[in-house]
């Protein structure tokens, strides 16, 4: 069932554009290695993905910041900006 | 009208003890509950164009009067609204007899007594920063990662926390909501919390939205929130393997014990 339930979630965050950030691994006490391997790769990918895009004020200057992607123009960046200041 | 008889023949009988239909009120078709001691206003009962949550409305008299029988006008939405609240012991199928009617246009239907019909077409501002309410998940899933984010938050920064996708939803029925929960979704600003106060309802949506639109025919700021169940209903399925509405089974959700509360109870008493 948890499988399931973080399988959901980690599509919910994909679709939301927060893909690979949510991990789950079965690890006992005695697989002192298997940790290790598990948390440092874990943490090279969340390296290698920047920081949370969401961290910081509602996440939404964080979000304007990404005015190099996509439709995001630089006016409505600035509009965002002023947004998530005004708050 | 075969329904106008059939409607007083159940009130006459007593199949029912109250009719939920709509009345034309100061030119507004408005949801209406007929009853045995104003029976002439049957006369009245029109289907209309016009959607609401008739069975949200069954759900808060049933509250009040469990044993109460109920009758109501039901299109397709309404009745897979209603599998739903049975399922989740919200009300009971011996207690609700339904006079089924035309639905929304659809692929299947050209024909529709609805008063919804496609989400607007989405401005060219929208179409270049946010999310196009007439799109497809897959369609969603055509932008990359970050695209993606940047697009759905550009949607969620809009929200005024009205909790009109709440109010207006037919199987949303919780006592308390998570939010409102402050402990859970920040209070005191605006826009709230995002995207976490739109992915708790997300979530709480999974097995239950049964893809009515109601929410987003009632968002003020048009948020693509049909969109974005569709998405989380889409994953249950492939998950799952459950499809929400259709069945008597459980939703996989489903946690519920006696009573549902959010209060940290067993913590709480070890501490005092």
């Amino acid at each position: 069932m948890t499988i399931k339930r973080i399988t959901f979630l980690q599509e919910l965050l994909a679709f939301m554009g927060l893909e690979g950030r949510l991990h789950l691994e079965w690890i006992s006490s005695a697989e002192a290695q298997k940790f290790v391997r598990v948390i440092t790769d874990f943490t090279e990918k969340i390296r290698m993905l920047g920081p949370n895009p969401l961290s910081g004020c509602n996440g939404i200057a964080n979000a304007a910041e990404l005015e190099t992607v996509g439709g995001f123009g630089k006016s409505q960046s600035i509009q965002q900006k002023r947004l998530a200041n005004s708050y | 009208m075969e329904m106008i008889a059939e409607v007083k023949q159940w009130l006459e009988e007593g199949t029912v003890d109250l009719f939920i239909g709509y009345k034309m009120a100061m030119g507004h078709p408005l949801p209406h509950c007929f009853v045995k001691e104003k029976i002439e206003e049957v006369d009245d009962l029109i289907i209309g164009t016009s959607r609401y949550a008739l069975e949200k409305i069954a759900t808060h008299i049933t509250a009040a009067k469990p044993d109460i029988k109920i009758g109501l006008l039901a299109r397709d939405c309404n009745q897979r609204a209603l599998a739903v609240l049975y399922i989740w012991n919200q009300l009971k199928p011996d207690q609700i007899r339904t006079v089924n009617v035309n639905c929304c246009p659809s692929n299947l239907k050209e024909h529709g007594d609805c008063s919804y019909l496609e989400p607007e077409t989405a401005g060219f501002f929208k179409q270049r920063v946010g999310v196009n309410n007439t799109h497809r998940p897959r369609d969603i899933e055509k932008y990359d990662q970050p695209e993606r984010l940047s697009r759905w938050m550009y949607e969620f920064q809009k929200c005024i926390k009205c909790y009109g996708c709440r109010n207006i939803c037919p199987v949303c029925f919780c006592q308390e909501c998570s939010l409102q929960h402050p402990e859970l979704v920040g209070t005191g600003a605006l826009p709230p919390e995002v995207p976490i106060f739109h992915l708790v309802r997300a979530v709480h949506m999974a097995g239950r939205c049964i893809d009515c639109g109601l929410c987003e025919d009632a968002c003020p700021v048009d948020i693509p929130l049909r969109l974005l169940y569709r998405k989380v209903n889409e994953i249950v399925v492939n998950v799952f393997n459950y499809e929400t509405g259709s069945g008597a089974d459980q939703p996989p959700f489903s946690i519920l014990g006696d009573q549902v509360t959010l209060e940290p109870k067993p913590l709480q008493a070890l501490e005092n």
